[in-house]
Parts: C-alpha cells; sequence; structure tokens
C-alpha cells in the first residue's frame, strides 16, 4: 500500500514536469531559454515517471533502470547538439550583417538606406548560406574559420 | 502488478494527460520559427513518447513494452545527433 501511494507520487511529480517542460517550450520567447524548458522534461519528468513505474510494478526495475541511465548519458548530449546548431546560426546572422554593413558604409550615401537590415533580408541572407554550407568545398570551410 | 482499481485509473488519467500533453509539443513542430527549433520540439516529442509508453507497460502490464523504450531512445538520440549536426556544418558526416 505504501509503494503503492509512493509510485503514484512519483508518477504524478513526473507528470507536473513534463507539463511544466511544454508549457516552458510553448511560451519561452527564444530558442536557448525553449531549450532550457524541454532540459526538464528529458530529466525531472521522465525520471520521475520511472522511478513511479518502478515502485508500482518491480518486476521491471532493472530494464528501467537501463532506460534511465541510457537517457542520462543521451539526452544532454542531444540538447548541446541542438544548441550548438542555434549557436551557429546566430554566428552566421551576424557576420554576414557586418559584412552587408561594412560593405554598404564605404559609400556614405547608401548608409541611411541600409542601416535597418530588414528581417526579411535576413532571411535570403540565411537561406543563401545555408545553400553554400550544403555544398561545403572545403575551400569555403578555412576561409569563413579564418 | 497492481490490482488496485484506484491505481489503475490514476495510471489511466496520467496515461491520458502525456498523450494530451503531444498536442502543444507538436504546435511547436509546426510554428516553430526556425529548424533548431522544430528539431528540439522533435526531440521533446519523442522524450515524451518514451514516457506514454513506460505508462502503457504499467497500463496493460506487458514488460516487454520497456525494450521498445529503450530502443526508441536509442534511435531518437541517432537522429537528433545526425540533424543538428546537419543543421550546424551543412553535412552529416
Amino acid at each position: 500500500m505504501l509503494l503503492e501511494l509512493l509510485g503514484l507520487a512519483a508518477l504524478f511529480f513526473g507528470l507536473f514536469f513534463c507539463a511544466v517542460g511544454v508549457i516552458g517550450v510553448i511560451r519561452m520567447p527564444d530558442s536557448l531559454t525553449r531549450l532550457h524548458a524541454s532540459g526538464k522534461v528529458a530529466t525531472l519528468g521522465l525520471f520521475g515517471l520511472l522511478l513511479g513505474a518502478a515502485l508500482l510494478m518491480p518486476s521491471i526495475w532493472l530494464r528501467l533502470l537501463v532506460l534511465g541511465l541510457f537517457v542520462l548519458l543521451t539526452s544532454p548530449v542531444a540538447t548541446h547538439a541542438i544548441a550548438a546548431s542555434v549557436h551557429r546560426r546566430r554566428e552566421i546572422v551576424e557576420e554576414l550583417a557586418e559584412s552587408d554593413a561594412q560593405a554598404e558604409s564605404t559609400d556614405l550615401t547608401a548608409v541611411t538606406a541600409t542601416a535597418v537590415l530588414s528581417r526579411s533580408r535576413i532571411q535570403d541572407i540565411i537561406d543563401a548560406q545555408e545553400r553554400a554550407l550544403r555544398h561545403h568545398t572545403p575551400d569555403a570551410k578555412t576561409k569563413r574559420d579564418t | 502488478m497492481t490490482d488496485n482499481s484506484i491505481v489503475q485509473a490514476a495510471i489511466q488519467l496520467i496515461l491520458l494527460a502525456l498523450v494530451s500533453l503531444l498536442i502543444p509539443a507538436s504546435y511547436r513542430v509546426i510554428v516553430g520559427p526556425s529548424l533548431p527549433d522544430r528539431l528540439q520540439a522533435v526531440d521533446l516529442i519523442t522524450t515524451l513518447l518514451i514516457g506514454i509508453i513506460v505508462m502503457l507497460a504499467l497500463v496493460e502490464g506487458t514488460e516487454n513494452f520497456v525494450d521498445m523504450a529503450i530502443a526508441l531512445a536509442a534511435f531518437a538520440f541517432i537522429g537528433t545527433i545526425s540533424i543538428a549536426r546537419y543543421i550546424s556544418e551543412g553535412r552529416v558526416f
């Protein structure tokens, strides 16, 4: 009886953190803050559910432990890869805006026109850059890194 | 395996709540402004699915469902890593 009560408490704990994480993914304003919210689902939410399942059904505790360890190993790596891709994308946008502003500032009449880089223009630049990245010649990569 | 009907009802309620959490998560997949946002939302959905499979094993009383959850976790990890690498590097390998 006590075991079932503890198991149900752990299950509701996990469900609460799953709901919090999903609400955070909907409501947060930024990619990285959304990543922070979805990390809560992978650790606290899922581990609450696994602990509750192990308490309610003790015959499968070893498999649940293996699953928990696996998620504990892989989830931070996946989150880190996504965060790195977000960061790399931002770097591309900043580089391109900077180089664009430098190129335009050489002739003085065009400065005011391009001082505000419009959102659609930035999106066009990102698309062109992604098309270039897709082909990925080693020559272009060394130029980008220097 | 529990035979208490109140516990069974609570487990089914939690399973229902977890399944309904998939709807707002897929909202982020559809409207996510950029590619990493969608990838992250898909990752969140697979995490929720692992929880759903574990709850399903509790409801049905079937032990083998947990193996399915382990396999799903492994494949989701590989997929997320390769797509994230494709976004940031422009190639997978």
